[in-house]
């Protein structure tokens, strides 16, 4: 057995059921859970999953709750009674909509994960508001250099010095605060003085006001006054500006959650290389026999993120950027598959191995697809002689150009022999450039095409397909009866209008998720 | 000393910007090499403020008003601080020691945010803005040379330092030109925000800006905020002057880079006429600026109207003869082989140059008189009955396979490849598509039925 099985076995993995205590694992399905937490617990108020009727709650669940209640999985900073109520809130929601056995239970993130996601969210949405949207403050009006104590930044410190001091009481603030202000009608003294309140983070009633709103938005405990337990939103502060040194991982675990760094990570949670390589093949096997995608990506950018901080760029960045594009190419995420992408481009310019040639063909398929002129500039201003023999990189760039000079004929041709994964791209295409491909053959044949020439011409596997896909294309349209099926032609006349129409609709923009 | 507050208190006097501008330009003239160095040893950090200020203030004849007074004296510290920084360098150059561009660019950026200073505060006239091209222009020029000495210390990428998921940032080391381009941006808003009557308007340097602007943002690949800049200015165009009331040399540059723009985005039709504009009004005697031109103007109008530069346009610009010539020649002679051959050989240069995918279609053109050709071998019908030579129609129906002769003939076909009749249809179907042929493919009878009358090849009297 190899040392990285054996972990898997072992506690520190974490999606492995927490072993349940003796008394429990004796109960009977039905047992309400809430009773071993009271046990536990003697303090925590118990909102729990009481089932009005009795219900036996499937296994999966009770591993859930369990899992959720257990020491390891506590996070810091969020309350067990916060914990319980977001549990309360998921299984409800799942019994009421009746997707108890549909989730996958296993997989599901704790109360606890779900409650820190949605606070990264609303930092990150905080972070996206005109509150940071700094100007580009030189000496000019000189800011406050703030002395960072600890890594520990609340938000109203982090406005205090984020902001020059006439932006405060000009862009930053609602309407809301406005109305307040005149309401007031305070003094200009009066108004100074509470401007430097609010420099020194004492939060004025007006910040305050705002710190107030954004909990209720988000439906934090409003009795709960002091400062939110969360860092700051990762733009807020000017921490991040500041490079940090690469961090030396002793995480030992293998898996890990993926979770937008706010703040400086503990070296206790990044693993560092050698165990990396471990869940590399970890995942390889998981995703060989599971094929959970959602898993896979979060457990890949939690790699990535691990290999970030810890500055580890060589052979093994490689290999999990690949890894992941790969994957995320089968998938179909080409955002995803994108981001690997770009950086790929970049880590390929340190000549530290991997594939270019692969990966180079799949970025040229990718901008014939997005339509991205200036991509493809680029890509073909990075090619050299040598990559450029390469049997890929052959194909992808002979795609190209029959596309280019509207070759349709070797286009298809070459679609029936695209090497390594470059079909998966292509496939994003095709059904447009054949429509493409149609609305020039209907213009300059007349008056009649077979569709066996069009199989051929369009690389269809069959006849049947061809003309399948042309009904469809037409269904409903003007050219509805362009198909002769007694002579298995396609009338061109008729069609070439409908196939105009749809090949500019499908040369519109192309819009993919997260697209650098 | 002299020389520089000498040069000021004329330009003051007279009220000449570009005056004014020399006084604060990093480059000595050639008439007095010593210059820069003569004002850094004049001045030293203790009395820099009170020599300035005798300078500025007592051997002035023109009273300027103390802000204003202030204002400058902070320039020229400004100024003398990075005069001292860019000695540094010199020396160091010269002694073959480590030289820090770094150091120069945060000095220089010093001094074009005192101007900038003193302009947001109202402290400067319009007539001083020369000032802020000189300033702008240099930044760009110490930025370029910071981001090449970081490039050749630390590699050509950039990592991510702070809370990032990936690993890189950027690839390409343009950290500080990118930090120009904020900074002369800035400037770009300074200029165009200024609401003072015409005569008396920063608006007046809004050009210049946005052209300094555009340089840098095609040097980091960053063309769509190109887009953002004519954006502004098509917004506020309603209170600027027209474009043809700045200077010449300014509307050259915009009208090029925009004619650049619109190519990129494939809007040849608007390329051409901002080429077309640019070329027109560019000094006869600028022979880098308009090779520059043609070098866009040329492939635009491949692709608008199929037409080719004459040789002797290309023979007086040899660098273009050389770009373009063999590709032109074979264009000419319906020659497929050479024409790819031409664009093969050339793509380094093309794609630097980002026409490669344009000149890609000049295919087009070749194919066009190709099948051409065909045509005018073709001859014409025999006459029927009662017909005189005058009445000979020009035959219109040619089989696919004479087309697909002609076209393995110029294609040299040499490399074992073989092109099938279906390919061949597949090319001509192209050219009826995009009407570089007018007429139809019988696919039965493998036969091509071209337009009678004069219109077969529309554009080239057949």
């Amino acid at each position: 057995m190899t040392p990285w099985q054996s972990t898997m076995t072992g506690k520190t993995f974490k999606f492995v059921p927490v072993t349940i205590p003796s008394n429990l694992s004796a109960q009977t399905a039905y047992t309400s859970v809430s009773a071993r937490r009271t046990l536990e617990q003697p303090n925590a108020i118990p909102p729990t999953p009481q089932p009005a009727k009795k219900v036996a709650w499937p296994a999966p669940v009770r591993e859930y709750v369990q899992r959720s209640f257990a020491p390891e999985a506590r996070i810091p900073g969020i309350e067990v009674a916060e914990m319980e109520i977001k549990l309360k809130t998921v299984i409800t929601e799942a019994a009421e909509s009746e997707r108890m056995t549909e989730i996958d239970w296993s997989t599901l993130p704790l109360p606890q994960q779900l409650i820190q996601q949605e606070r990264a969210m609303a930092s990150t949405w905080t972070s996206q508001g005109p509150v940071w949207d700094l100007p580009d403050t030189n000496d000019f009006m000189p800011m406050k250099k703030r002395k960072i104590e600890d890594n520990y930044v609340t938000l109203a410190e982090a406005t205090s010095s984020g902001s020059p001091p006439w932006r405060k009481n000009e862009k930053n603030n609602g309407h809301a605060d406005r109305i307040t202000q005149s309401k007031g009608q305070a003094s200009k003294a009066e108004k100074r003085a509470r401007k430097q309140q609010e420099a020194l983070g004492k939060g004025s009633s007006k910040f305050q006001q705002q710190v107030e709103q954004r909990k209720r938005r988000f439906g934090y405990d409003q009795n709960d006054d002091s400062p939110p337990p969360w860092p700051a939103a990762r733009d807020a502060s000017p921490i991040n500006d500041e490079p940090i040194g690469p961090i030396v991982g002793t995480c030992q675990k293998l898996e890990k959650n993926y979770f937008r760094l706010v703040n400086h990570p503990k070296p206790e949670e990044i693993r560092p290389q050698p165990v990396l390589e471990q869940t590399l093949l970890l995942l390889k096997e998981k995703w060989r026999a599971e094929r959970n995608y959602q898993y896979i990506c979060d457990q890949f950018k939690s790699m990535r993120q691990d290999l970030t901080v810890q500055h580890i760029k060589n052979g093994f960045t490689i290999e999990v950027y690949e890894l992941h594009a790969r994957i995320a190419l089968e998938w179909k995420d080409l955002g995803e598959y994108n981001q690997c992408q770009t950086q790929l481009r970049a880590l390929y310019s340190l000549n530290l191995g991997g594939h270019p040639a692969e990966f180079l063909a799949y970025r040229i398929l990718y901008f014939i697809h997005t339509c991205n002129r200036t991509g493809l500039n680029d890509v073909l201003a990075d090619l050299t002689l040598e990559l450029k023999q390469q049997n890929p990189l052959r194909h992808a760039l002979a795609m190209r150009s029959a596309l280019a000079s509207g070759n349709y004929h070797k286009f298809f041709q070459l679609y029936l022999e695209v090497p390594n994964m470059g079909a998966y791209l292509v496939d994003q295409f095709l059904t447009r450039e054949r429509i493409a491909a149609l609305a020039n053959i209907c213009k300059a044949y007349i008056p009649k095409v077979s569709i066996k020439f069009l199989t051929e011409e369009l690389g269809f596997e069959s006849y049947m397909e061809a003309h399948d896909f042309l009904a469809q294309q037409l269904e409903g349209t003007s050219a509805e009866d362009a198909i002769n099926a007694d002579e298995f032609v396609l009338e061109t006349r008729k069609a070439a209008p409908v196939f105009e129409a749809a090949k500019a609709r499908a040369f519109a923009t192309v819009d993919i998720k997260g697209q650098i | 000393m002299e020389a520089i507050l000498g040069l000021f208190r004329e330009a003051v006097a007279e009220e000449n910007g570009h005056k004014l501008a020399q006084a604060i330009t990093p480059v000595a003239p050639p008439d007095d090499a010593g210059r820069l160095y003569a004002f850094h040893r004049a001045l030293n950090v203790h009395n820099i403020q009170a020599d300035l200020r005798n300078e500025i203030i007592y051997k002035n004849s023109v009273r300027l008003a103390r802000t204003e007074t202030n204002a400058w004296i902070e320039v020229f510290t400004c100024y003398w601080r990075a005069i001292g920084e860019l000695l540094a360098v010199d020396g160091a150059m010269n002694q073959g020691k480590r030289v820090d561009w770094k150091k120069v660019y945060e000095a220089w950026k010093e001094l074009l945010n005192a101007l900038q200073r003193g302009y947001t505060s109202n402290q400067f006239e319009a007539w001083t803005i020369p000032c802020l091209y000189t300033s702008g222009k240099y930044l760009r020029n110490f930025a370029l040379k910071a981001d090449e000495q970081a490039r050749s210390v630390e590699g050509n990428v950039t990592y991510n330092q702070g809370l990032q998921d990936d690993v890189v940032s950027t690839l390409g080391k343009n950290e500080n030109l990118q930090d120009a381009a904020r900074q002369i941006n800035r400037i770009f808003g300074l200029c165009l925000s200024d609401r003072s009557a015409l005569e008396e308007s920063r608006k007046w340097g809004v050009y210049y800006v946005t052209n300094l602007l555009f340089k840098i943002y095609f040097k980091l690949n960053s063309i769509s905020l190109c887009k953002n800049l004519l954006r502004s200015i098509a917004v506020s165009s309603s209170d600027m002057p027209p474009l043809d009331a700045f200077p010449k040399a300014h509307q050259v540059t915009f009208n090029y880079y925009s004619g650049v723009l619109f190519f990129l985005e494939e809007d040849y039709k608007k390329a051409e006429n901002f080429l077309n504009e640019a070329w027109s009004s560019c000094h006869k005697d600028a022979r880098k600026n308009r090779e520059l031109i043609l070098t866009y103007l040329i492939p635009c109008r491949f692709v608008t109207s199929h037409k080719l530069p004459s040789p002797a346009l290309l023979a007086l610009y040899p660098r273009l003869e050389c770009l373009f010539g063999t590709m032109v020649r074979s264009i000419k002679r319906a020659d497929l082989a050479g024409f790819d051959a031409a664009l093969s050989a050339g793509e380094p240069e093309f794609v630097k140059r980002r026409i490669y995918l344009t000149l890609e279609r000049g295919r087009d053109i070749v194919l066009r008189n190709l099948l051409r050709k065909v045509f005018l071998v073709g001859g014409f019908d025999p006459l029927k009955e009662g017909q005189t030579e005058a009445d000979a129609v020009r035959r219109t129906r040619i089989p696919v396979a004479e087309f697909a002769a002609a076209m393995r003939l110029s294609l040299g076909q040499n490399n074992g490849e073989v092109l099938d009749d279906d390919e061949v249809e597949c090319m001509i179907a192209n050219m009826i598509y995009k009407g570089s042929m007018k007429g139809y493919i019988s696919r039965e009878r493998r036969m091509v039925v071209l337009s009678k009358g004069a219109s077969a090849f529309p554009g080239t009297s057949l």
